[in-house]
C-alpha cells in the first residue's frame, strides 16, 4: 500500500514534469505584415552615458575632453534577416542626423516587411551617388543637415561628423577647442564608410512587432580607434587628407548594438 | 521601510535575551525536528511567495499564517557604467496555509498580495500592486522521524525527515510587458503571467535541540501569454536552529543559514533576453517564538555574493515578518 502511493506520488510529479516539457521554441512563429523598425543610438564615450559640456572624459591618448557636439549622419540602411536575404530601405529616406544636442538619437525605418533580422548595414555619411544628384535631389534631408551643423556648404559637401568640444593634454594647460569635422570635401575625397552590425538577439518584426535596436555608439572611438588622432597635434581637423581619412574608418569602430527590445509599438 | 528593520531587530534582540533565561534543559523534551517547508523565491517582485522566505513555520507541520516580505534592490537605468540606478521595493502581503491531507501527503498554498515600487532618478516613481500569483503544491513524507520511546531502543539520536513536493503556481498576478522593456529590472512585475511548475525536495536532521535543514526547489517557468518567459529558477538554502524552552514561551527557535538562488535566462519571443540570468547568495538570520497555537517570527536576509542581471541588479536585504496559528 505504501509502495503503492509512493509510486502515485512519483508519477504524479513525473507527469507533471513531463507536462511542462512541451516545446515552447516557437522563434520561428509566422511573421506576417510590415512594421516600423526603431534605431536608437545611445551615445558614450568609453563606456559612460555621453553628457555634452558637463562631464569630462579622458582618452587613452592621454587626453582630458569636454564634448559639447557630437553630431553624425547615417545613411543607406540594410536590414538582413536568418536567411541572408537583404531589405534594402528605400535609399531616398535612407538619410539621417544623429545629433546629441539636438537630442535627435532615434531613427525610424517605416514599414519594414515582417521577419527575424539578425544584422544590418548602415553607412557613415553621404555616398558619392547622393551627393552627385546635385542640391536638388537631396530632398528634406539638405535642411535637416544644414539646421544640425551637418554642412560645409554645397560645394564643400556633408559633415559627417561634427565633434566639437575642449580639451587639456600633458602639452596643453590650458582648455582648448577642439573641432573634428569629417567629411567627403566635395567629390574629391570620399569618406563615406559602411558599417556592418550584428544584432546580439534577432529583431522580430510582423503587422503586431515592431523593435527597437539600441546602439550603444562610443564617441571615445573619433581619436582613440583604430588611429590614435591627437588632439595636441592638431586640435582643428577639417579638410585633411591624411587625418580625415584615419577619423572617418575610426568612426566606423564606435557603433555596437547593445540590445534588441522586442515587443508590439508603444510597448517601449 | 527603516521602522521594521528596527523593530525587527528589538524583536530579534528581545527573544534572544528571553531565551538566555533558561538556555540549557528543555522542559518539554520533544523532539526539535525542524524542517523547511516550500521555499519559492524570486529576486523579481513576481515570485509567489518572494524573498526566498520559505521557511514555513519552524517546528510545526500544519499551519495558517500571514506573512510580510520587504525586499529591497537597485537597478541600473541604462546600458553606461555611469547610468543612475533605480531603488526598488518589494512588498508581498501572504496568505500561506499547509494543510495535512493524509498522514503523509500535505498542501501548501501560498496567496500573495503585492505591492511594489521604484524610484527614478528623476523623482519620478511607479506603483504597481495586486494579486500575485498563487501557488499549490502537495508533499508527501518519505521519511518521517520516530517518535521516541520510553526504552533506549526505542530511542533514535538523529531525526531524519525527507520530503519531496510538486506543485503548480497559477497566472493569478497581473504581467505587464511595458515593465520588461528598458534597461531597468525586468522582474518589475506583481506576476508572472504563465503556469509554472514546482518541484521540491527538503531533508532535515534533528539532533536534541539542534535542527539542520536542507531544501531546494525547481521551478520551471513557461511563456506566458504575451510571450515573455521567465528563467527556470533553482533556490537552495541551509538552515541551522536551535529550540530554547521557556516557562513563559513555549518556544523560542532562533536560526542562521544559507540561501541561494539562481536564475536561467529570460526569453521573449522564443529569443533569449541577454543580461536576464544570475544568482544571488544570501546570508540568513532570523527567529520563531511559540506561544501555545501562535508562532511570530521575523527573518533577515544580506546578500554575500550576487551577479543579477551582469550587475545591472542588485540585491540589498531582505526582511520577512510572519504570525502562524498552528492547526
Amino acid at each position: 500500500m505504501k509502495f503503492l502511493q509512493k509510486t502515485q506520488f512519483l508519477f504524479l510529479i513525473l507527469s507533471l514534469i513531463l507536462a511542462s516539457c512541451s516545446s515552447d521554441d516557437d522563434a520561428a512563429q509566422s511573421l506576417d505584415g510590415e512594421n516600423d523598425l526603431v534605431i536608437e543610438f545611445d551615445n558614450s564615450f568609453n563606456g559612460d552615458d555621453l553628457l555634452l559640456g558637463t562631464s569630462t572624459y579622458v582618452n587613452g591618448n592621454n587626453e582630458t575632453l569636454t564634448i559639447n557636439r557630437f553630431n553624425y549622419i547615417v545613411s543607406n540602411f540594410i536590414l538582413i534577416d536568418a536567411e541572408g536575404n537583404e531589405y534594402v530601405y528605400p535609399k531616398d529616406d535612407s538619410y539621417f542626423v544623429v545629433s546629441e544636442e539636438e537630442k535627435m538619437t532615434e531613427v525610424t525605418l517605416k514599414n519594414i516587411p515582417a521577419g527575424e533580422y539578425v544584422s544590418m548595414r548602415f553607412g557613415v555619411g553621404v555616398d558619392q551617388e547622393k551627393y552627385l544628384q546635385g542640391a536638388a535631389g537631396q530632398g528634406d534631408f539638405l535642411q535637416v543637415a544644414e539646421a544640425t551643423n551637418m554642412m560645409w556648404s554645397w560645394q564643400a559637401g556633408y559633415k559627417f561628423l561634427n565633434f566639437e568640444g575642449t580639451f587639456t593634454s600633458p602639452e596643453v594647460a590650458t582648455a582648448t577647442d577642439f573641432k573634428i569635422h569629417m567629411g567627403s570635401h566635395g567629390s574629391s575625397l570620399d569618406n563615406y564608410k559602411e558599417v556592418s552590425v550584428n544584432l546580439p538577439t534577432a529583431a522580430l518584426v510582423s503587422d503586431a512587432l515592431s523593435p527597437v535596436v539600441h546602439f550603444a555608439v562610443d564617441a571615445n572611438e573619433v581619436l582613440d580607434g583604430n588611429t590614435k588622432i591627437l588632439l595636441s597635434e592638431k586640435a582643428v581637423v577639417m579638410v585633411d587628407e591624411v587625418k580625415s581619412p584615419q577619423i572617418a574608418t575610426n568612426t566606423t569602430g564606435m557603433f555596437r548594438v547593445d540590445h534588441v527590445h522586442n515587443g508590439e509599438h508603444g510597448d517601449h | 521601510m527603516k521602522i521594521y528593520i528596527i523593530i525587527s531587530l528589538v524583536l530579534t534582540m528581545g527573544y534572544c535575551a528571553q531565551a538566555e533565561v533558561n538556555p540549557g534543559q528543555p522542559i518539554n523534551p520533544e523532539n526539535p525536528f525542524y524542517k523547511y517547508d516550500y521555499e519559492d523565491c524570486d529576486f523579481c517582485g513576481c515570485g509567489s511567495t518572494g524573498g526566498g522566505m520559505g521557511y514555513g513555520t519552524v517546528g510545526n507541520e500544519n499551519f495558517v499564517g500571514l506573512r510580510y516580505i520587504y525586499q529591497s534592490y537597485k537597478s541600473r537605468d541604462g546600458i553606461f557604467n555611469n547610468s543612475p540606478w533605480v531603488d526598488e521595493h518589494f512588498n508581498t502581503l501572504q496568505l500561506w496555509a499547509k494543510l495535512p491531507l493524509t498522514e503523509k501527503i500535505s498542501l501548501t498554498a501560498l496567496v500573495p498580495y503585492q505591492f511594489h515600487n521604484r524610484e527614478f532618478e528623476d523623482g519620478q516613481t511607479q506603483n504597481i500592486s495586486g494579486l500575485g500569483d498563487v501557488s499549490l503544491l502537495a508533499f508527501y513524507t518519505l521519511v518521517k522521524p520516530k517518535m521516541d520511546g520510553m526504552y533506549a531502543n526505542q530511542q533514535t539520536k538523529y531525526k531524519h525527515s525527507l520530503e519531496v513536493g510538486a506543485g503548480l503556481k497559477l497566472p493569478v498576478g497581473a504581467y505587464d510587458r511595458a515593465n520588461n522593456e528598458g534597461s531597468v529590472n525586468p522582474s518589475f512585475q506583481v506576476g508572472t503571467g504563465s503556469w509554472d511548475y514546482i518541484a521540491a525536495l527538503n531533508y532535515s536532521v534533528g539532533y536534541k535541540n539542534w535542527g539542520l535543514g536542507v531544501m531546494s526547489t525547481y521551478t520551471l517557468k513557461t511563456e506566458n501569454k504575451k510571450e515573455y518567459h521567465f528563467g527556470d529558477q533553482f533556490t537552495y538554502g541551509v538552515n541551522l536552529s536551535k529550540v530554547y524552552n521557556t516557562l513563559k514561551v513555549d518556544r523560542i527557535i532562533p536560526f542562521v543559514g544559507l540561501s541561494g538562488e539562481v536564475y536561467q535566462e529570460n526569453e521573449s519571443f522564443g529569443l533569449s533576453v541577454p543580461k536576464t540570468a544570475g544568482s544571488v547568495l544570501f546570508g540568513r538570520l532570523g527567529t520563531e517564538v511559540s506561544i501555545k497555537k501562535i508562532s511570530a517570527g521575523v527573518n533577515f536576509m544580506l546578500p554575500v555574493t550576487q551577479n543579477l542581471n551582469d550587475g545591472g541588479v542588485e540585491a540589498r536585504f531582505r526582511l520577512g515578518l510572519h504570525l502562524n496559528y498552528t492547526l
